[in-house]
């Protein structure tokens, strides 16, 4: 079954391919197609976590090319639903492109490891584990959106009416989709740390405040803090709102590959 | 075929002559039996701003149209604007052709046009109720309404605004989400804004308010369009609460500037603000363009959006032509059909081909000697059955296709299964 790693990169670049045409070609077969190269893309992706859980006896959330496919699972999950419930069905593409570097990367890198920490085998981790994804999953789609937005407020603003233009929907929607993809990924982020914050102490002797991973993540969520705080407040919206999310995303993204390669430190798995 | 097509449009003549000759439907109403009467055995007449045509089958095969053109301009006591240069003729499938291509939105003066398919059903029901419809025409209208549909699904001819004001209304739909939570203003009351105001109304905007230095013109478009009003001294305060504004008076000065745009943009904490200013010399300060959150467009930058539109839906007429001729293609495949001549051959051929399978599946159960005698049996069988509804048949006049020819071709082709086997 180990093939499947092999195999889901390809199936996301078709289907990533397929979205793309549908987008920029606008072709009538590729836009019947899509979703259900999706489904089906996304189903053997839920197999292929199935049989690691299986095989490995843990689920894959042990290390960061773990940690990596099971994003790119719920990103490619979550644009579903996005699309099922919304109707819109213009976006896939963008966010495909994250999901087909996340699942590059981690089939690339990914380790069949057996023995797994003794640490790493608690049920508090699982949740820690599993809020932090979600909310990285929901910053991601956040700052693609968010990208998006920025796009085609460009194209209008400049009066150069393209493809972004044509396709993609309203800016008010994109605003609102970034705005509450952000909304859930704070509050998961927030229930990661907090989880984080009781439980790493008992966990790990080395624990420190100071760890580069931390103050990341603190810093991160002071981010989105101050995002959700100034737009309830001080009426920011549009652009600055766009700008601190897609901010967010990019530091979430170094901080769980660059912290990890250059510093070391007790949250050295991911 | 016999089917003619006589009309004027934009092509062969002015607005002065076309508004002379345009027909409105309680007009069709009288002349279109009338028509009838005298020289058609089924018709249809389709009349817009751009176009009067008439669509139908002759009574008689005849070379001069004229008496029909004259029954057209005596009616619309036009006579000394109308002349029959202004008239053409089109025939058979040339005439089938430009239906099609009219329905289909590519011989429209907007290229495009989606207006014209509900025009030219609007025509075709009048003619069904005063019964000048025949089998010939309705199957015409059919397939050019389906012409206009497909073309319309299948391409993007009727794509992007290609009009100042439904280009204003596209721009506010890619900004907002949905027009009924918003208000929009309208500053002054040339025609375009007018226009802009009733589209906005169509895409259910939430709030419409007029403004106007006279304050009756702004009352009058106001109660026309269930609007309400502001005076034009006070505008500037109202900016706070309207997301949408377009401006078309003609006064020298603006009538906002980038710092009264900034201000209030901090007053409706920088939600988004969309302004066509369609006014000459413009009416807002271009520099209004460069804040945030604002969508600032004149006259010249919506008159780009339609030139590219434009150019987009010219680029979609060989695909539109390409739905035409397969269309015509069957069409006329269909009208092959209701030909006598082909039908008894293909019932001949359909009863042949029974005999012969019959035949061959049982000729073991007799003799060698007697196998000769049963294809001769069976052959004189089946030619005796055919025989009433073959001469039946050609009782009806071959090279013209009339009403109880399509009824008796139609019925056997239904009844023997005929049709499936185009």
């Amino acid at each position: 079954m180990n093939f499947l790693n092999i195999i889901l990169p390809l199936l996301y670049i078709l289907t990533l391919s397929i979205y793309g045409i549908s987008f920029f070609r606008a072709s009538t077969l590729s836009e019947k197609i899509k979703v259900y190269l999706l489904y089906i893309t996304v189903l053997i992706h839920l197999i292929y976590l199935i049989w690691r859980t299986i095989s490995f006896s843990h689920p894959p959330i042990t290390n960061v090319f773990e940690i990596l496919t099971v994003i790119a699972f719920s990103l490619a999950v979550a644009y579903l639903i996005i699309e099922i419930k919304t109707r819109i069905r213009s976006t896939g593409f963008f966010i495909l492109v994250v999901v087909v570097i996340f699942q590059i990367l981690s089939t690339f890198f990914i380790k069949d490891l057996i023995n797994v920490p003794e640490v790493l085998r608690s049920n508090l981790l699982g949740f820690h584990v599993v809020s932090a994804l979600l909310g990285f999953s929901a910053i991601t789609i956040s700052a693609v959106y968010g990208l998006l937005y920025l796009m085609l407020y460009h194209e209008i603003k400049s009066v150069k009416f393209g493809t972004i233009y044509q396709r993609l929907p309203n800016l008010e929607i994109l605003e609102q989709m970034s705005f509450t993809a952000t909304r859930f990924g704070f509050l998961f982020l927030t229930f990661a740390i907090i989880i984080g914050i009781i439980w790493l102490p008992k966990a790990f002797e080395n624990f420190s405040y100071t760890d580069p991973k931390l103050i990341g993540t603190t810093f991160i969520w002071i981010i989105y803090a101050i995002g959700l705080i100034a737009n309830k407040f001080a009426h920011w919206r549009g652009k600055k709102i766009i700008w601190l999310s897609i901010t967010g995303f990019i530091i979430s993204f170094f901080s769980m590959t660059i912290i990890n390669m250059f510093f070391s430190g007790f949250h050295k798995f991911y | 075929m016999n089917l003619i097509s006589i009309g004027i449009n934009h092509r062969t003549a002015p607005i002065e002559v076309r508004e002379k000759i345009w027909f409105s439907k309680d007009e069709t109403i009288q002349i279109l039996p009338k028509l009838k009467e005298k020289f058609f055995k089924e018709c249809v007449l389709v009349s817009t701003c751009n176009r009067t045509e008439l669509y139908g089958i002759p009574t008689n095969e005849f070379e001069d149209t004229q008496p029909i053109e004259e029954e057209l301009t005596k009616f619309k006591n036009a006579d000394n604007y109308v002349n029959s240069e202004n008239f053409y003729l089109l025939h058979s499938s040339i005439a089938v052709s430009h239906l099609f291509k009219v329905v289909s939105g590519i011989d429209s003066m907007i290229l495009g046009d989606v207006q014209i398919l509900n025009q030219m059903k609007e025509a075709y029901l009048t003619a069904v109720q005063l019964k000048t419809v025949g089998k010939l025409t309705a199957r015409l209208f059919d397939t050019a309404f389906h012409v206009g549909k497909r073309a319309r699904s299948e391409t993007l001819i009727s794509e992007g605004a290609i009009s100042i004001s439904y280009a204003a209304v596209e721009l506010a739909s890619k900004i907002f989400s949905d027009l009924n939570n918003h208000t929009a203003l309208i500053i002054g009351s040339g025609e375009t804004a007018q226009l802009t105001a009733k589209h906005l109304q169509g895409k259910n905007i939430g709030k419409l308010i007029f403004t106007n230095r006279t304050r009756e013109k702004a009352e009058d478009l106001a109660s026309q369009m269930n609007a309400s009003i502001v005076d034009f001294s006070n505008f500037l305060n109202e900016l706070k609460t309207i997301d949408i504004v377009i401006s078309s008076v003609t006064i020298p000065d603006y009538i906002l500037t980038s710092k009264q745009v900034q201000k209030v943009m901090r007053e409706r904490h920088n939600k988004q603000l969309f302004i066509i200013d369609i006014g000459v010399p413009r009416n807002i300060d271009p520099e209004v363009a460069k804040l945030e959150n604002v969508f600032l467009y004149d006259i010249d930058a919506l008159n780009n959006i339609i030139d590219r539109n434009l150019e987009k839906r010219r680029a979609e007429i060989p695909k539109v032509k390409k739905i035409i001729f397969e269309e015509l293609e069957q069409f006329y495949n269909w009208y092959r059909s209701l030909q006598v001549n082909p039908t008894i051959q293909e019932l001949r051929t359909q009863f042949e081909k029974i005999r012969e399978e019959e035949v061959l599946k049982n000729i073991n159960r007799f003799k060698v000697e007697d196998r000769e005698l049963v294809d001769i049996i069976t052959k004189r069988i089946v030619n005796k059955i055919l025989h009433t509804p073959i001469v039946n048949l050609k009782n009806g006049n071959n090279s013209e296709v009339d009403d109880d020819t399509i009824n008796k071709v139609s019925l056997i082709r239904s009844l023997f299964g005929l049709e499936k086997k185009k």
